[in-house]
């Protein structure tokens, strides 16, 4: 019982670890332009496909896929920010809202129109190992995801205390004219921001190519809970976001055990709601100020 | 006007509808008039809450899934009549509204966007698990047992009468809509929500019912969706793609008008099938590609939608025939709605407030009796708005209390503050901006009289008594600063208090704007209304005060009559610094 | 140093500022009075890029601010220290003060700056790793100031600096503001607090709805009978 208990736990934390990288990637957006991103999902969609493919016809690996993958999605994103997300800044709430639920239908049905529903997978010689840790089972593809997340974590983390881009970010997030005041290039900004935050979104895709197969509405489930996790830890809050991603993973390898696979989806919905209800501002405290 | 324009259109059209069957007779052409018809009413359905309450669902599918569900549910097992279900399945989905969206709306809109998601994907999640009750993703299949009473025909005719009734019904519901009370005040709230509850505004009540009757709605659309299909599924009824092609109607057509979500659904269900026919089903995915193209451009590029747009070509082309009204100085504002009691009207005691470790308000006694005129005066930044926050209970003291008319207002709400006969202004301006002046008055004199003709009228004849009587019609948006500072005072002077908290009326005007408004002040003064004003046009507050509060860095430093505080030293320093300071 | 011809400003159909002339003189401390919504803080946000004239120029040094956007006139060394303070509430002192030395002429001098910073405001050294939200109003106001001051200005605008302080507290502060002047920074300084401004100013405006109507030598404005008439209605 308490092996199992155990392995539990460590499925929990690893599967939560990639939940976490998702979320930073979107509550990174969120806390500097308070943008949602409602295509989220649908880019990780894009990323997983990304490393499918180049495993498919280039042979690469999905952790050498990285190195492709994410700074075409910084690209992406930069792209994406001055198309998109900077005409929206100004708009009325319904354009902030709409604009990227279109983004997600197009990319979700261009990829179903393109690749087919079939899923597919990244198949590695280590894909089904597993690391015997006294009775507890570790597979390497998440292992080596974890162990992703907590570099990218604690780069992100360095990048935002140390660098004066870094600290350029969480003044604009803080205080967008008084930033633009120190001689912050905000569009600038926007731009870098986004574009990291799609970066999260490459690595997440191509650590998760092994481990989940790839069909084009993957995106819906991961762009859901990635909303579910950045209102736990709080809308905009980086270390929330990872430790809410952690929580998630929990909350799914319990619930999933206990309750029924099928209904982890719903344990951690209930969750969502109940903290909306509760403490809107996230377990960890959050950017975003109450409306009355 | 245009509403009306959009209604004659409207009944052509569903003549033409009803009608149609006779010329086509062909059960393709009669499906998609039939899909066009239920998606119009879901459309309309969604556009109350998203066009006239500002709160955009991401999720109707859980009310239209809830409706689908009951009904047949209650039809297959218990034997009860589909009709009966379709309003149990209405009730059910305005309760799951009342509970689950009511605290959303004190929080931004976004939330409100991702908790209608969650809901449609539990409530989908639940309905694939709990195969007992719904056969899980198999779906539930209904009898072919056509009968009036088990509401399923042979003929696609009745159908198409149903959903014609159910789209004049959201058509008459919405048409109503916008000439009540809660449209009035539904539409005072997307302008501008702290405004909405200074006329005395119940905001998320507003929100809750409108969310209710949208949900009712939506399930009664969902029940008559299982009849004519005769078949649900949980991935179809809750699914997020339905969701999002109601909202893509209102959007595309206009959100927050009656035309704006049936041209939608007439435009949009027909292109849809068109291009399934034309595409077949290898190229799946690709319509849904063209939607969210569209999407995107209309919300990009047109986010008024088609509706609107014209409104604005077709305004621009006509001039308006709206008859000017003549000012009049000697029009009458009603007395207080409230008798307050003789002696203190307004009593605040050690009232304390600080933002981020800084004092704005620290222990600050006022009392204020009937029928007086107090000026609050202080240098910038000294808490005179916050101290107005506080005692119209926009924001929440630290310590110390506030009561009216004898009342403590500690655990009010503003708009029932408002209610109580204690109004405001706000400093910076904020008029309803797209409404015409007559509807920004006649929204706060909705407060005493629920009755919307009758209370224009009463709003026209405080327009005359703030000088605004021939301004009545235009759009707030196209007022001077002097006006809109009138419309204020009028909007204030609409709810009927006993006591106003002006907040710098005169801070911007020329000198000869400023006579005019202190000559509107003593006016409203004499009808008996109490007044606190700030004012830092000093001159102005020294001959219109019968008292006088001097307020520095959050502590009332000094009262008395303008001759006092004028030779007070205390005050001079405050204003002019410290007289030794340049020795 | 700065000339500011025939500026008008407009928000939507509103007239914020029209037909306002102000000059301003290297290596002095001009004050701009004018009580609350006459258009003080537009015209310093509009000289500070954050705003859009729609008439007039606004020459710094030879060089046209009137279309460049905000990072660009920090650049340039125009720096303001906005009204309210607005410090980054969630960092600490220092990384509002390292905030400052972001423009790169001014990051490369950002240990130099700190060190002349601290020197002047020697309360932020005690506190640099405070979180700036929990300060007092007059901490704030130090750190804002010496944010302002690591980017190397060469004009220093300060908007009401004593807003909400306690007397003895905007002392120090505009004993500070004295000693920035000393080192031959031009101060242009937004003031409420009239007989102190005017005290230490060596140049004083009074804006009145939307333009300038009176300038004079600091002191002789105070005995103006306008002046006593706009603040105080005697």
């Amino acid at each position: 019982m308490f092996t199992q208990l155990l392995q539990l736990t460590a499925n929990g934390l690893l599967l939560g670890a990639i939940y976490a990288l998702n979320a930073m990637g979107l509550t990174l957006i969120f806390g500097v332009m308070e943008i949602i991103n409602f295509a989220h999902g649908e880019f990780l969609m894009l990323a997983m496909y990304g490393a499918f493919f180049l495993n498919v016809w280039m042979g690469m690996g999905p952790y050498v896929a990285i190195v492709v993958v994410v700074p075409l999605f910084f690209v992406l994103g930069v792209a994406f920010q001055r198309l998109m997300i900077q005409p929206l800044l100004d708009s009325q709430e319904i354009a902030q809202i709409f604009a990227t639920v279109g983004l997600s239908i197009v990319l979700s049905n261009g990829a179903l129109f393109f690749f087919s529903a079939d899923y597919q997978m990244v198949r590695t010689d280590y894909s089904l190992e597993s690391l015997d840790l006294f009775g507890v089972y570790l597979g390497y593809t998440r292992i080596f995801a974890f162990a992703a997340v907590c570099m990218v974590a604690l780069g992100l983390y360095l990048f935002m205390k140390r660098t004066y881009m870094g600290r350029a970010i969480r003044a604009t997030a803080q205080d967008r004219r008084a930033a633009a005041l120190m001689g912050v290039n905000v569009r600038r900004v926007y731009m870098i921001t986004t574009g990291l935050g799609l970066a999260c979104v490459g690595i997440t895709g191509s650590v998760l190519s092994p481990i989940f197969s790839v069909f084009p509405s993957v995106g819906t489930q991961f762009g859901l809970i990635a909303f579910v996790v950045v209102v736990l830890g709080g809308m905009g809050n980086l270390a929330g976001a990872f430790f809410g991603g952690l929580i998630i993973g929990l909350v799914e390898a319990y619930s999933g055990f206990f309750l029924d696979p099928a209904l982890k989806t719903v344990v951690y919905f209930v969750v969502f709601i109940l903290i909306l209800l509760v403490k809107p501002s996230g377990l960890f405290g959050s950017t975003v100020r109450e409306n009355g | 006007m245009m509403q009306a324009l959009g209604v004659k259109g409207l009944s052509g059209i569903g003549l033409l509808v009803a009608l149609s069957p006779f010329w086509v007779g062909n059960p393709f052409y009669t499906d998609i008039i039939v899909t066009i018809l239920y998606y119009a009413a879901l459309s309309l359905a969604w556009n109350l809450v998203g066009g006239y309450a500002g709160q955009f669902s991401l999720g109707h599918t859980s009310f239209f899934g809830v409706g689908a569900y009951t009904s047949t549910l209650l039809f297959l097992n218990l034997d009860i009549s589909p009709w009966f279900g379709m309003l149990a399945g209405g009730v059910l989905a305005a309760i799951m509204a009342l509970l689950i969206f009511t605290p959303c709306f004190r929080l931004k809109g976004f939330y409100f966007c991702l908790v209608s998601i969650a809901l449609a994907e539990v409530l989908r999640i639940i309905a694939v698990y709990w195969r007992g009750l719904t056969m899980g993703g198999v779906g539930l299949l209904l009898p072919v047992k056509p009968a009036w009473q088990n509401f399923l025909f042979e003929s696609k005719y009745p159908y198409l009468i149903f959903a014609l009734l159910l789209l004049l019904i959201m058509i008459g519901v919405t048409y109503w809509l916008g000439r009540s009370k809660l449209g009035y005040y539904l539409q005072a709230i997307r302008e501008d929500e702290s405004a909405a509850k200074a006329v005395g505004i119940n905001v998320v009540r507003c929100k809750t019912i409108i969310m209710m009757i949208s949900a009712f709605f939506t399930a009664v659309s969902g029940t008559f969706y299982a009849q004519y299909m005769m078949f649900i599924d949980p991935d179809i009824v809750f699914s997020m793609h339905m969701s999002i092609q109601v909202a893509l109607f209102a959007i595309i057509g206009g959100v927050g008008t009656l035309a704006g979500p049936v041209l939608g659904a007439f435009l949009l269900v027909p292109l849809d099938a068109v291009m399934k026919g034309w595409l077949g089903t290898i190229y799946a995915g690709l319509g849904f590609v063209v939607y969210g193209a569209i999407l995107i451009a209309v919300v990009m590029l047109m986010p008024d939608g088609i509706v609107k747009s014209a409104e604005a070509w077709m305004g621009r082309r006509r001039p308006k025939e709206i008859k000017e009204v003549e000012y009049l100085e000697d029009a009458v504002i009603p007395p207080p709605a409230l008798e307050p009691p003789p002696g203190e009207i307004l009593h605040v005691k050690g009232l304390c407030k600080s933002f981020g470790g800084l004092n704005a308000i620290y222990e600050l006694d006022l009392s204020v009796r009937r029928g007086e005129i107090v000026g609050v005066i202080g240098p910038n930044g000294a808490g005179k708005t916050t101290l107005f926050s506080l005692i119209s209970t926009f924001l929440k003291p630290d310590r110390g209390s506030v009561s009216f008319c004898g009342q403590d207002l500690g655990q009010m709400a503003p708009h029932s503050v408002c209610a109580m006969g204690l109004s405001r202004t706000f400093q910076v301006v904020r008029p309803f901006m797209h409404l015409s002046v007559l509807d920004n008055v006649a929204t706060a004199c909705l407060l005493r009289d629920p009755h919307v003709p009758r209370a224009r009228e009463r709003a026209l004849e405080v327009l005359r008594f703030v000088g605004l009587g021939d301004q009545a019609h235009k759009p707030a948006s196209s007022l001077t600063l002097p006006n809109r500072k009138r419309v204020e005072l009028a909007r204030a002077l609409a709810t009927r208090p006993s006591l106003i908290l002006l907040d710098e009326v005169m801070a911007g005007l020329n000198p000869s704007e400023i006579r005019q408004i202190i000559e509107l002040v003593r006016r409203i003064s004499a009808t008996g209304i109490t007044l606190v004003v700030i004012e830092h046009v000093m001159k102005a507050i020294m001959s219109l005060s019968d008292r006088i509060v001097v307020i520095n860095y959050g502590q009332k430093i000094a009262e008395g009559t303008p001759q006092e505080i004028v030779a007070n030293p205390l005050v001079i320093e405050a204003y002019l610094g410290k007289e030794t300071a340049h020795a | 140093m700065l000339e500011v011809s025939s500026l008008e400003v407009c928000y939507g159909d509103l007239v914020a500022l029209s037909g306002l002339n102000l000059h301003v003189e290297q290596g002095r401390i001009v004050a701009l009075l004018g009580s609350n919504g006459v258009g003080k803080t537009t015209l310093i946000n509009t000289i500070c890029g954050l705003f859009k004239p729609t008439k007039g120029s606004i020459v710094y040094q030879g060089t046209h601010l009137e279309r460049e956007p905000a990072h660009r006139v920090v650049e340039l060394g125009v720096v303001q220290v906005p009204e309210g303070r607005k410090l980054f509430p969630q960092m600490t002192v220092l990384e509002n003060l390292q905030m400052g030395a972001y423009p790169p002429r001014a990051r490369e001098l950002a240990e130099e700056s700190l060190d002349f910073v601290f020197g002047l405001l020697p309360r932020l050294k005690e506190r640099t790793n405070q979180i700036a939200g929990t300060l007092s109003g007059g901490e704030q106001q130090m750190v804002a100031l010496g944010r302002g001051l690591m980017a190397r200005p060469r004009l220093l605008i300060l908007d009401e600096p004593s807003l909400g302080l306690a007397p003895l507290v905007v002392q120090t502060i505009f004993e500070t503001v004295r000693q920035v002047k000393e080192t031959g920074i031009t101060v242009l300084l937004v003031e409420q607090n009239v007989r102190q401004v005017l005290s230490f100013c060596d140049r004083a405006f009074v804006l009145e709805n939307g333009c300038i109507t009176l300038g004079g030598q600091g002191l002789e404005l105070l005995d103006n009978p306008h002046v006593r008439e706009a603040y105080l209605g005697m």
